[in-house]
């Protein structure tokens, strides 16, 4: 197994690691393969002792199909071809593993003794190879044997190439040398040459030591050199090198760029910082590296937070005032109980004297029963006439509809007129069929009915009715109501099917009925009776009859004063049901005619009286005020 | 769906609504269909009182619940409506027992609250000069007195004619013309409103 060796921190690693596993730095730029202790079994140019046919055909076939062998020239496919030939002629004098070795010492670098001198290119085949490919093979190499007889000292800063310097001698003793094959001896002195003929940046700083070095050597050495390079004196070399910014004369620059120019003596760069003393970083992909700025500055090294006391420091008298305002919200949030009144207060006397003065005087008038105001009479009250004839006018036995909109609260003005009106529809003996459209109707329609006198003169005797209830939706439901009243209320409240029996069986439509009778108290309730079922009332010239009360009589007079009029009579108010019950003969009234005319009349003084005493003592305040 | 129920919505109402406006115009091809339209409203109407009645029980259980005054007055409202309910239920809507409570209970109670209005308005009437009198609260009063007094003869005076011609003409005209002018904005607002509804621009019923 192949290890590859940090770049940075020099310790090998698996090869599957992109990083370092000791400093983290990537493997895949800089690293290089190490040598390792089974390297003879990975590496591709060393046999295996156990597998030599094997490897053989390994390197055989992999010369054969390898693109790159396509791009040696033929010289080096012929070298390779000889080294197989010796190598399977003499497999007894060179194992495999002194093979491994040699390139192991060429691959790490080496450490050859100083004042070695390498052998000579022995080889005649290597020599005439290089010859033919350079020309000065055979000089060179025996300059390259030349240089290892020179004592030179090295800088240490400058970084050396990858191949061992063979002329360092420090005067110990070289260990037994390597017995190197021909071929190699020739491939390290070619690869010497090359090495040495690149111009290095280190080469490049210590340009003039190398060039007077190989002109000793040149000088010491045998090999023919130029005679241009012999005739230059290395003292000389060595002066052009070190001063050649000395001999440059300056530039003339002209008066305006002069002015420009800076006087003071500003330094190019800054000096640079010794890191000499700087640390030296342990961790990370910069471990290994001197004067490294830390990633993590101390400023926002995690450490314990300062803690802050919760307690407010306030002082006494804030601590005080804080109280008092607390005090003050919890005196607000406390319900305060109402400034106790006196329960005679002049106010609820005069309610007292109101009251008093409207229901004594009625009181007295039901009791007594008086009747001295006198009777309105059919013809004073509009509508009563008409409404009186209408009635009189219909057939006997055949269906009314009644329809019972009133509140209760309204029954002491309109009961009046409704009981007279079911006492004449009883005489005529006509099938009322009861409908409402509030909830609280069919009790009253069932209330009415009941007390009603029949013809016997009994209350109550009276069954020639249906009470059908509650219409659907309301005055919603009128025009279902009008143009199929079977459909929207097919049952009575006794859950009798009344539409499928005598009389309303012969009734499809509403304008089926002799007459439709309202009774209400709302303008609106009328309003839309008169709207909705009033045209389907028309085609057959059925009467719509009402009976309303004195706040609804202003909007509906209207209708029955119009021409051709949508109502055909009308009942209004306690009035009117006085005038009907004397146009049909009852000028029973038990008082109330004269109980509503007295609180009418006291009503009247109360307001009078009131307003005037109120005036008289307003007047007297206001001038005392605009005198002020 | 949220984009097709308010959609679909407009498309009913508007048909809905035009159905029933053509039925008022042709009676013979419309009529059939504006009747059972009215009828699906007019039962949707009804469940909308029953609805009522559960909601107004529903919201006087949690007051009876919460105690205090007001909830003595819920328990009394809701043992009226289990009493009238188990009232009427047994004996009918039309019954003695329901004709029973209605003439003893609704019937008083409703025109004794009548009776209180009254007595409540004719005191205010006679302090409505104690505030700063203005030309409109003088208007007021003497139109108020001209009506009551032209309504029935007074108890020692008997029938005034003037007056009573007086309140005729008031009730007539002035109130009516009043009543009317607002009837008729009430009427031209519906329409409007109608006819938004048929045009979908306003949509009540959601969406």
């Amino acid at each position: 197994m192949t290890d590859i060796i940090c770049p940075l921190c020099g310790k090998p690693n698996p090869p599957e690691l992109e990083e370092c596993r000791y400093c983290q730095a990537p493997l895949n730029v800089s690293g290089f393969l190490a040598p390792s202790d089974q390297e003879g079994q990975e590496n591709p140019f060393i046999l295996s002792p156990d597998e030599p046919d094997q490897a053989d055909s390994q390197v055989i076939k992999s010369e054969s199909t390898s693109a790159l062998e396509q791009s040696i020239p033929d010289w080096l496919k012929n070298t390779e071809a000889n080294f197989l030939e010796e190598t399977e002629a003499k497999p007894e004098r060179q194992a495999p593993d002194d093979i491994s070795e040699q390139i192991d010492s060429l691959l790490s670098q080496p450490s050859t003794p100083d004042n070695v001198t390498q052998p000579a290119i022995d080889d005649d085949w290597l020599a005439s190879l290089l010859a033919e490919a350079g020309g000065e093979s055979s000089p060179l190499s025996s300059q390259g044997a030349l240089l290892g007889d020179i004592e030179e000292p090295v800088n240490e800063n400058i970084p050396q190439p990858f191949i061992e310097e063979p002329f360092k001698a420090k005067g110990v003793l070289p260990p037994t040398p390597v017995e190197k094959p021909d071929w190699l001896t020739g491939l390290e002195a070619s690869s010497k040459i090359k090495l040495e003929g690149e111009i290095t940046p280190s080469e490049g700083i210590d340009q003039g030591a190398g060039i007077t070095e190989s002109i000793e050597s040149i000088e010491t050495g045998s090999m023919e050199i130029p005679d241009w390079i012999g005739k230059i004196e290395p003292e000389e070399i060595s002066s052009n090198l070190e001063e050649p910014a000395s001999q440059i004369a300056p530039a003339e620059l002209p008066g305006w760029l002069e002015a420009l120019r800076p006087e003071d003596n500003v330094p190019a760069t800054e000096p640079v910082e010794d890191l000499s003393a700087a640390d030296i970083v342990t961790a990370g992909p910069l471990a290994g590296l001197r004067g490294v700025i830390g990633a993590r500055p101390s400023a926002i090294r995690a450490r314990k937070p300062p803690t802050y006391s919760i307690k407010l420091r306030v002082t006494d008298e804030q601590r005080a005032r804080v109280e008092m305002m607390e005090a003050l919200l919890a005196d607000e949030q406390k319900p305060k109980p109402l400034p106790s009144q006196p329960a005679l207060t002049s106010r609820n006397i005069f309610r007292l004297v109101i009251a008093a003065a409207l229901i004594l005087p009625i009181a007295w008038m039901i009791i007594t029963g008086s009747q001295r105001v006198p009777t309105p009479q059919p013809g004073d009250v509009p509508g009563v006439i008409d409404f009186t004839q209408q009635v009189q006018a219909l057939p006997t036995g055949l269906p009314v509809l009644l329809a019972f909109d009133y509140e209760a609260g309204f029954s002491g003005e309109m009961n009046l007129a409704v009981s007279t009106l079911i006492t004449q529809l009883a005489i005529k003996n006509a099938f009322m069929t009861l409908v409402t459209t509030i909830p609280s109707g069919p009790a009253m329609a069932e209330s009415l009915i009941n007390s009603s006198v029949g013809l016997d003169g009994n209350q109550g005797s009276y069954s020639y009715y249906t009470n059908l209830g509650y219409i659907p939706g309301g005055t919603m439901g009128l025009v279902g109501l009008a143009l199929s009243p079977k459909s929207v209320l097919p049952y009575s409240l006794d859950g009798i099917k009344v539409w499928a029996s005598a009389p309303l069986d012969a009734i499809s439509t509403i304008n089926d009925f002799s007459a439709v009778i309202v009774l209400t108290n709302d303008p609106d309730t009328a309003r839309s009776w008169i709207e909705q079922v009033g045209p389907t009332l028309k085609i057959d010239g059925t009467p719509l009859l009402i009976i309303t009360s004195s706040q609804a009589e202003p909007l509906i007079r209207p209708y029955y004063e119009a021409n051709p009029s949508q109502v055909q009579g009308m009942v209004t108010s306690l009035a009117g049901g006085l005038a009907y019950g004397l146009s049909v003969g009852n000028s029973q009234q038990n008082g109330e005619w004269d109980a509503f005319s007295i609180s009418i009349t006291a009503s009247v003084l109360i307001i009078l009286i009131g307003s005037i005493s109120r005036a008289a003592l307003k007047i007297p305040i206001t001038g005392k005020k605009k005198e002020s | 769906m949220k984009k097709i129920l308010p959609t679909s919505n407009a498309i009913i109402a508007v048909i809905s609504g035009l159905l029933v406006l053509l039925g008022y115009f042709f009676p013979g091809v419309f009529g059939n269909i504006q009747s059972v339209l009215i009828g699906w409203a007019i039962i949707l109407a009804a469940f909308a009182l029953l609805l009522g009645i559960y909601n107004l029980a529903l919201v006087h259980w949690k007051k009876a619940g919460a105690g205090g005054t007001n909830g003595i007055n819920s328990i009394v409202l809701l043992v009226s409506l289990g009493i009238t309910i188990i009232a009427a239920s047994l004996s009918g809507p039309t019954g003695s027992l329901s004709v029973w409570i209605f003439n003893n209970f609704q019937v008083p109670v409703e025109i004794s609250l009548l009776a209180v209005l009254a007595v409540v308005l004719v005191y205010a009437a006679a302090r409505l000069l104690t505030r700063r009198p203005k030309w409109s609260t003088i208007l007021f009063l003497v139109t108020v007195l001209i009506v009551l007094l032209g309504s029935v003869p007074l108890f020692f005076l008997g029938e005034v004619a003037p007056l009573v011609a007086l309140r005729g003409w008031v009730t007539q005209v002035p109130a009516v013309a009043g009543g009317r002018g607002l009837l008729l904005g009430v009427a031209l607002g519906t329409v409007a409103t109608g006819i938004r509804i048929l045009m979908g621009v306003d949509r009540p019923y959601g969406g």
